[in-house]
C-alpha cells in the first residue's frame, strides 16, 4: 500500500484539481466547428434582433454555430479588456469603440489576428477612411495591417431640440454657417426658456467630461478638425504636439469649451458625464441641443413620433474661415484575438458579416444607427437617404458621402491611451475647477501626451 | 474537532509516541480508503483555494511588479489626489462612523419599545442592498434635478449647489456621509452587543460608589468595550478601505476625478485606461498600509482578551 504522506495528498488533490483546467480547452477543441462571439448590444433592440438574424443566416448557410453573447456596452469592454490580458479569448469579438480602446494597444502588443485576408479583397469597395481606420500598427513586425474587419461607421452630428428653438424665439434655418457662431447661435435660447419657466434648461450640450470613455475626446477631435488641428498626429503615426497651427488649435477648443462652461452655458454635471449622460439630458430637455456620435438619440424616440419629429439632426457647419470640417469618422467591426480556438469558423463569419449585402442588411435593419463601411451600400439602397425620415439623409451625407478623416488612433496606439486618460476632460477640469488658463491647461495635455506616445515609437520605412 | 483534541484522541490509540511520530502514523494508518477520502474531502476546498484565492492573488502580484508601473502611477497627479482622499476617507469615514455607532449603541441600550422600532429603522440602509441605496443617494444629490435641491427650491426658492458635480470637498463629503449612513448602523449593531455583554453588576457597584452617567462610561463602558471598539476600527479601516460601491457609485470619482480613492482609481486604470498592470498596481499600493493594519489587527486579536 502507498504510504500516506501529507505532502502527497495535498501534492495528487492539486493535481486532481488542475486536471480539470488542464483537461477544458481540449474539450472546447472538441467543437471546432463552432466559433464564440462576443458583440455589443444594441442600443435599440431592432440591432440585436439584426444580428440574431444575421447568425441565424449565417449558421443556415454554413452548417457551423455560432455561440454568441450579446453584451452591454461597458460590462463587455471590461470582458474584453479582461480577456485580451488573461488570454482566455472568444473567437470573434465586435465593440462599438473597439477602434479607441482595445484594437490599436493590442494590434500594438501583437495580441491580434492580422485580418488583412478579409480586409484586402474589399479594399476597392470599402470607404478609404474606414480602411484606412482598421490598418494599426504592430510592434512586433514592424509593420501596419489590418486589425479589424469593418463593417460599420459613426461620425457626430448635432442634435437639436426644434421645438425648444422656437419657444426660445429662433430659427434653425437662420443657424450661421461657420463653427463658432453656430455654437454661439444657441447660447440666447437658454436665458428665454428658462424666462418662460425651464428653470434647469442649459443650451448647450458641451462635454468637457472627464468620464467618457468615448464622447469627450470625440467631441474634442471634432472641435481640433475645426480649428485645423487634426495634423496633432500624422498618418505616419508620428505625433506634431509643438507645432504652432496644432498649439493655436487646442488653446482654441480648451478656451470655447471651457468658457461656454464658466459662462453657464453647459449643464454643470457635464464635466462627469458618461457617454449616456448627454443623450439622457437630450431626452430630459436638459439641452437644447448638442453634438454626439450616430443618431442614437433620436432613434432611441422612434417609437414616440411627435419627439422623433421634433428633434433635428444637422451636419457641421464650416470652420470659421467658411471652409467645410471634415468629419472625424469612428470605424468599427470584428476582430479575432490571437488564442482564439476556431480561427476558421471566426475568420469565415466575419468574411460573411462584412460582405455588403449582409452588413447592409444588418446595419439597415438596426434602423442605420451605425453606417455602412462600403458607400455602395448606402447608394444602392433608397432608404439610407430616404428623406421622409428626419434624421437619417443628414447623418449619411455627414458620415458616408461627406468628406471624413480617421481618429488619431488609428495612426498611434498611444493616441487611445492617451484618449482613455481622459486628458482633454482634465484640460477642461483645470481651467474650469483650477482657474488655468487654456494655455496652460494645453500645454500640461501636450506634455502628458507627448509621454504617453513617447512609448509608442513608430518605425518609419 | 480542534488539532489538539485530535492529537490527544491519536495518543490514546497510539500511547508512547512523539508528536512527529503521531503525525506520521495518522496520516499513514487505515486502508486505502482513507486516503481516498482524504483526497476528496481536501480537493474541493484546495481547488477553490487554489482558484479563487492563491492564483489571483500570484497573478496579482506578477501583473504589479514592475516598478516602471510605479513610476508611472506616482507621476500621474490624479494618483497623488487619490491617495490624499484614500487618507481622508479612511480618516474621517471611518472615526466618524465607529464613534457615532459607539454612541448610538448607549442610545440603543435603553429598553423602551420605541426605542427597539427605532433600532430596527436604523439598521435598515445596512440591510438593504448597497447598489440601489448609493445609485439613489447619487440621483438625489443631482445638481439640476435632484431630490435635495429641487425640495430647497420648491421651500425657499434657492439654487443649491451642484453637490457632486463641482467642488471635491462636497462631493468626497457627500461620499463619506454616504459610507457613514450605509455601515454605521452595522457597527452600531456590533457593539450594542458588546455593551450588553458588560455585566448590569459593573455599573450597579458603580452607581453605589455614585458615579455620575458620564463617570460610567468613561471608568465602566470605555476600558471594558477598549479592545472591541479597536478592534473593530481596525477591521472597518481595512474594509473601507477597499470600499468600491460608496465612491463609485455615489460620485463616480468625480468631479473631474478629484475623488476617486485607490479602490475605484484601480478600476479606472484597469478598465477605462485599458491597462490592468496599471490598475493592479494602483491597488497593490495599498499594501503598505493594509499589511500593517492586518499585522495590528491578528496581534490585537491574539493578545486581546474579547471576552467582557
Amino acid at each position: 500500500m502507498r504510504k500516506l504522506s501529507r505532502r502527497r495528498v495535498i501534492g495528487d488533490s492539486l493535481g486532481l484539481a488542475a486536471a480539470g483546467i488542464v483537461a477544458r480547452p481540449f474539450l472546447a477543441k472538441a467543437a471546432a466547428k463552432t466559433a464564440s462571439v462576443w458583440w455589443t448590444q444594441g442600443f435599440v433592440p431592432e440591432e440585436d434582433a439584426a444580428f440574431r438574424a444575421m447568425v441565424a443566416d449565417y449558421e443556415k448557410q454554413s452548417g457551423n454555430t455560432i455561440d454568441y453573447s450579446l453584451i452591454p456596452f461597458a460590462p463587455l469592454m471590461q470582458k474584453v479588456i479582461s480577456s485580451l490580458t488573461s488570454g482566455d479569448v472568444p473567437d470573434v469579438i465586435s465593440h462599438d469603440i473597439q477602434d479607441q480602446q482595445v484594437v490599436p494597444q493590442n494590434a500594438w502588443n501583437d495580441r491580434l489576428l492580422d485580418l488583412s485576408d478579409i480586409v484586402e479583397p474589399l479594399k476597392s469597395q470599402l470607404h478609404s477612411t474606414a480602411y484606412l481606420g482598421s490598418r494599426f500598427y504592430n510592434n512586433v513586425t514592424k509593420q501596419r495591417a489590418a486589425y479589424q474587419a469593418p463593417y460599420k461607421t459613426q461620425v457626430l452630428p448635432f442634435h437639436v431640440w426644434g421645438s425648444l428653438v422656437e419657444k426660445a424665439g429662433l430659427k434653425l434655418a437662420d443657424a450661421p454657417k461657420t463653427w463658432d457662431a453656430f455654437w454661439d447661435y444657441f447660447k440666447p435660447a437658454q436665458e428665454k426658456l428658462r424666462g418662460q419657466g425651464m428653470r434647469g434648461v442649459y443650451s448647450l450640450g458641451l462635454q468637457p467630461t472627464t468620464n467618457g470613455p468615448a464622447d469627450g475626446n470625440q467631441m474634442f477631435t471634432y472641435f481640433l478638425a475645426a480649428h485645423h488641428g487634426m495634423g496633432i498626429v500624422t498618418p505616419d503615426g508620428r505625433p506634431h504636439l509643438d507645432e504652432p497651427a496644432v498649439k493655436a488649435a487646442v488653446i482654441k477648443a480648451i478656451t470655447y469649451i471651457t468658457t461656454a462652461y464658466k459662462q453657464g452655458y453647459v449643464p454643470p454635471g457635464a464635466l462627469d458625464w458618461s457617454d449616456a449622460d448627454d443623450n439622457n439630458a437630450f431626452h430630459a430637455k436638459q439641452i437644447v441641443m448638442d453634438l454626439d456620435g450616430t443618431i442614437s438619440t433620436e432613434l432611441a424616440m422612434i417609437h414616440d413620433p411627435e419627439k422623433y419629429n421634433d428633434a433635428v439632426t444637422l451636419g457641421l457647419p464650416n470652420d470659421n474661415s467658411g471652409k467645410p470640417i471634415p468629419s472625424p469618422l469612428g470605424v468599427s467591426g470584428a476582430f479575432i484575438p490571437k488564442g482564439a480556438k476556431s480561427v476558421e469558423v471566426a475568420k469565415e463569419f466575419i468574411t460573411y458579416v462584412v460582405q455588403p449585402q449582409v452588413a447592409g442588411a444588418y446595419l439597415k435593419a438596426g434602423l442605420g444607427r451605425w453606417l455602412p463601411a462600403i458607400p455602395d451600400i448606402v447608394k444602392n439602397d433608397p432608404w439610407w437617404t430616404d428623406p421622409k425620415d428626419p434624421h437619417r439623409l443628414s447623418y449619411v451625407t455627414q458620415g458616408v458621402l461627406g468628406d471624413t478623416v480617421p481618429y488619431h488612433y488609428a495612426f498611434n496606439p498611444g493616441w487611445a491611451e492617451a484618449n482613455a486618460a481622459q486628458i482633454w476632460g482634465s484640460a477642461h477640469a483645470n481651467v474650469i475647477r483650477e482657474n488655468m488658463t487654456p494655455q496652460a491647461a494645453a500645454e500640461a495635455a501636450l506634455k502628458r501626451i507627448s509621454d504617453i506616445l513617447a512609448k509608442y515609437p513608430i518605425a518609419q520605412t | 474537532m480542534s488539532s489538539t483534541t485530535f492529537f490527544t484522541a491519536a495518543r490514546r490509540t497510539f500511547p508512547g509516541s512523539s508528536l512527529g511520530e503521531l503525525r506520521r502514523r495518522v496520516w499513514q494508518r487505515g486502508p486505502s480508503s482513507e486516503f481516498t477520502w482524504a483526497v476528496a474531502f481536501v480537493v474541493p476546498y484546495i481547488a477553490v483555494f487554489a482558484a479563487f484565492v492563491a492564483y489571483p492573488v500570484v497573478y496579482g502580484l506578477w501583473m504589479g511588479h514592475k516598478p516602471s508601473l510605479y513610476t508611472e502611477l506616482f507621476s500621474d497627479p490624479i494618483y497623488v489626489n487619490t491617495v490624499v482622499n484614500t487618507v481622508i476617507y479612511l480618516g474621517i469615514g471611518v472615526n466618524l462612523k465607529m464613534f457615532g455607532a459607539l454612541l448610538l449603541s448607549g442610545f440603543f441600550m435603553r429598553r423602551s419599545w420605541w426605542t427597539k422600532g427605532l433600532l430596527l429603522i436604523y439598521v435598515l440602509p445596512w440591510a438593504v442592498p448597497a447598489l440601489p441605496t448609493f445609485l439613489s443617494i447619487h440621483w438625489m444629490l443631482n445638481g439640476q434635478w435632484g431630490l435635495i435641491n429641487n425640495t430647497l427650491w420648491d421651500l425657499f426658492h434657492i439654487d443649491g449647489p451642484g453637490w457632486l458635480e463641482t467642488s471635491r470637498w462636497l462631493a468626497l463629503g457627500s461620499v463619506i456621509a454616504s459610507h457613514i449612513w450605509k455601515w454605521m448602523p452595522f457597527w452600531t449593531v456590533i457593539l450594542l452587543a458588546g455593551r450588553m455583554a458588560i455585566p448590569q453588576e459593573v455599573y450597579d457597584a458603580a452607581a453605589i460608589d455614585g458615579a455620575t452617567g458620564f463617570q460610567r462610561f468613561f471608568y465602566v463602558t470605555l476600558p471594558l468595550l477598549g479592545s472591541l471598539y479597536l478592534i473593530c476600527t481596525l477591521l472597518s479601516t481595512v474594509f473601507t478601505l477597499g470600499d468600491f460601491n460608496s465612491v463609485y457609485f455615489v460620485s463616480g470619482g468625480g468631479p473631474a476625478l478629484s475623488t476617486h480613492v485607490l479602490a475605484t482609481l484601480g478600476i479606472r486604470d484597469a478598465f477605462q485606461i485599458a491597462r490592468p498592470d496599471l490598475g493592479v498596481a494602483t491597488v497593490m499600493s495599498a499594501l503598505p498600509l493594509m499589511i500593517p493594519l492586518i499585522i495590528l489587527l491578528m496581534r490585537k486579536l491574539r493578545t486581546t482578551d474579547i471576552q467582557l
